[in-house]
């Protein structure tokens, strides 16, 4: 079996590895514990030169109570809660939809559409900033919630189906076949039949679109401005004033804005392993 | 006929501003219909102090519907020419000098040189000038800051040394920083426009302000000798070691340790550095501020970066953008929105009154007398942008290898002759 479980290689290994570990783990985890460290910072550490070692004073009260408080962070995280939850629920339920169809149906064109999606994926997004710009302008979307919604939908549900439509596949087939055979409607087999089975791969696409949105800052930078519109990631620049950069500030807003994706991990932890495991022990 | 006696009301009320919120009651009687205004004061403070002029503003006309949007700064900067093209807002942000050359040329601003000509505009003859173009204004300013040198006093007066008026005296007191094992100027140049300050102060005070502003309009080549003097005189400072080393790989914010922690004696910067400094722990008895010293025998030119209110040439609502800017610039208004706690800056207004605060009043002393010269904009708002960008990269590969100089000079001369066409 490869790898090697630790436990069978030899003693050597095995203390490299223990060695190796923690200090390839403290590497990894460096800009974290620096913005972590930042985070808790009073303001003159940054002009006295104090970036990597103690904090002067220990500021945490005050700069996340500042991040709370006195900022519009608090809106910024409702906004980035209202664009991402939308979005999670929309390209979840389109692809479903959509992979189903690809998946369990023989049309004309079945392959090509589900190549269109494919070929999407590949498409930078970037080079779509001038006309989704303009688009949203000219629908009135300009700077508001409901646009980077839709725009994000219509975004992720081009990678989602491709996803949905190979774990259909890999469904044993004879459940529809059977399901068909009693005489079952369509609809009612996607949504007794299929949609159960497909319950890891929703969960596990709900956490990896709720992270890919809520991390977004291209388009939040793009389509929105202001605290009307603006999910927390674009929002933490607010801390900045015309002419300063304020570190701790933003640390604190990072690590602030950083928390949702994390819980939302570990509390569907259990989805992910079993979507990993599904195939795996049959 | 309504029209005529609405005229008649703003012409009265014009003569009589300088009065003041005494007769903020007649204004409103005046102005109807809608006023739109597109801000870029999008900071946290300045987006207040924006909000504020606004409320204050429909509070004295109650039957003007006043649409505030407030954009992005940075953003702003591209789209201010679309939203000046079509459907265009009564009242725009944008800044004084050749910034905003463009738009004026292209027909794009209002030409309000008839309020300059009101009693009340004579106190802001400091900025006249920069917002003078064809010998009429295009705009009114808000707010602006000094720049100059910041230093340490207490270092100052430890190896005996006090403010250099000239550059003799200048150079002096830095050869007396250097044997005490300091450098003379923290400077931080990763995002390139703090060289910018530095050729703006040399060049202005070798050459002059006019030559300084033809050089940035294009009508002088970068190879010129008088171009070169100010490079040399610049060298000077860079052959004694007078900046700190490795400059090029901090920003302002990141060289401001080698000043708090007294590794360097002085910064060239504008006033919003002193803020930092003191949240660095260094006192008012510690920090100190002197004007840019002489070099050659012209008038004072300094960079004060203005702020600035704008009428679209296709306004709707032209009386109301009028009054706008006369509410903009009354001493009352200055005062309020340059305080400490709003803007933390300058007043224009040479009536208006400063906060308690020695850098403020010892710039805005500087700025109202002592800048016969002309006031500046900065490097990179008194060049065209491509210029300005390519202009401060060779200055800043000019601090770190002065010997490119040649190299240098002739790039930029290449990029002044495509820019300028």
């Amino acid at each position: 079996m490869f790898p090697t479980p630790i436990e069978k290689r030899s003693r050597a290994a095995q203390l490299s590895y223990q060695s190796l570990l923690p200090l390839a783990l403290i590497l990894w985890l460096l800009p974290l514990l620096a913005v972590a460290n930042f985070s808790i910072k009073p303001e003159s550490d940054f002009v006295n030169g104090n970036y990597w070692g103690l904090p002067s004073s220990f500021d945490l009260f005050a700069n996340y109570g500042r991040v709370f408080f006195e900022s519009n962070m608090p809106r910024y995280l409702l906004n980035s809660l209202l664009i991402t939850i939308p979005t999670v629920i929309g390209a979840v339920a389109l692809s479903a939809m959509a992979g189903f169809a690809l998946g369990v149906y023989r049309f004309k064109g079945n392959l090509l559409i589900f190549f269109m999606f494919i070929a999407g994926n590949f498409v930078p997004f970037q080079i779509l900033m001038v006309p989704v710009r303009d688009l949203t302008i000219d629908m009135n979307l300009y700077d508001t919630k409901t646009g980077l919604i839709l725009f994000h939908i219509a975004f992720q549900t081009g990678f989602c189906t491709l996803f949905m439509r190979n774990f259909i596949r890999a469904l044993p087939f004879p459940l529809i076949e059977a399901a068909r055979v009693e005489g079952v409607a369509e609809w009612k087999i996607f949504w007794y039949v299929v949609l159960p089975l497909m319950k890891p791969a929703l969960a596990a696409l709900a956490v990896l679109i709720f992270t890919f949105i809520w991390n977004d800052y291209f388009w939040a930078v793009v389509l929105t401005q202001g605290p009307d519109a603006q999910p927390v990631t674009a929002g933490i620049t607010e801390f900045n004033s015309q002419f300063r950069a304020a570190y701790h500030l933003m640390s604190a807003g990072s690590i602030v804005a950083a928390l949702p994706p994390v819980a939302m991990f570990f509390l569907m932890q259990k989805h992910f392993i079993a979507g990993l495991t599904l195939g795996a022990v049959k | 006929m309504k029209s005529r006696k609405t005229t008649a009301w703003i012409a009265l009320c014009a003569s009589t501003l300088l009065a003041g919120p005494a007769l903020a009651e007649s204004h409103g009687m005046a102005l109807s219909g809608d006023l739109r205004i597109i801000s870029d004061m999008s900071n946290p403070a300045p987006r207040a102090v924006m909000e504020g002029m606004v409320a204050d503003f429909g509070e004295m006309h109650p039957d003007l519907n006043i649409e505030l949007t407030i954009v992005d700064r940075e953003a702003w900067k591209t789209q201010i020419r679309n939203a000046l093209g079509a459907n265009p807002p009564d009242v725009v942000n944008w800044y004084a000098a050749n910034r905003m050359l463009p738009y004026v040329n292209a027909g794009l601003f209002a030409d309000v040189s008839d309020l300059w000509e009101e009693p009340a505009f004579e106190a802001l003859a400091s900025t006249k000038g920069a917002m003078t173009i064809n010998d009429a204004q295009w705009g009114v300013p808000y707010t602006y800051y000094q720049w100059g040198i910041y230093y340490r006093k207490d270092i100052f007066d430890e190896l005996g040394l006090s403010e250099p008026t000239t550059w003799e005296e200048e150079k002096a007191n830095c050869q007396a920083i250097l044997d005490s094992g300091r450098k003379c100027y923290t400077i931080g140049t990763k995002f390139l426009w703090t060289a910018g300050g530095w050729f703006d102060y040399i060049n202005s005070r070798t050459n002059g302000y006019d030559f300084h502003m033809q050089l940035a309009r294009g009508e002088i080549p970068w190879t010129d000798d008088r171009v070169r003097q100010t490079f040399a005189n610049w060298r000077e400072l860079i052959d004694m070691g007078a900046f700190i080393d490795d400059h090029q790989t901090y920003s302002w914010q990141e060289a401001l340790p080698f000043m708090v922690n007294g590794e360097a004696a002085s910064y060239l910067m504008g006033n919003f550095a002193v803020a930092a400094m003191r949240d660095g722990g260094l006192t008012d008895d510690q920090l100190d501020f002197y004007q840019f010293p002489k070099i050659a025998e012209v008038d004072y030119a300094e960079d004060a970066p203005t702020d600035t209110f704008h009428i679209a040439s296709g306004a709707q609502n032209m009386d109301a953008a009028k009054e706008f800017l006369r509410f903009v610039v009354s001493t009352e208004n200055q005062t309020k929105i340059n305080a400490g706690d709003a803007l933390g800056q300058l007043p224009v207004n040479a009536n208006a009154e400063i906060g308690d605060d020695k850098f403020l009043q010892q710039g805005f002393d500087m700025l109202s007398n002592n800048a016969s010269g002309g006031i500046m904009q900065f490097f990179d708002r008194d060049f065209p942008a491509e210029m300005a960008s390519f202009g401060m990269e060779g200055l800043q590969e000019f601090m770190v290898f002065p010997d490119n100089l040649d190299d240098i000079l002739a790039r930029l001369e290449d990029a002044r002759q495509r820019i300028y066409k």
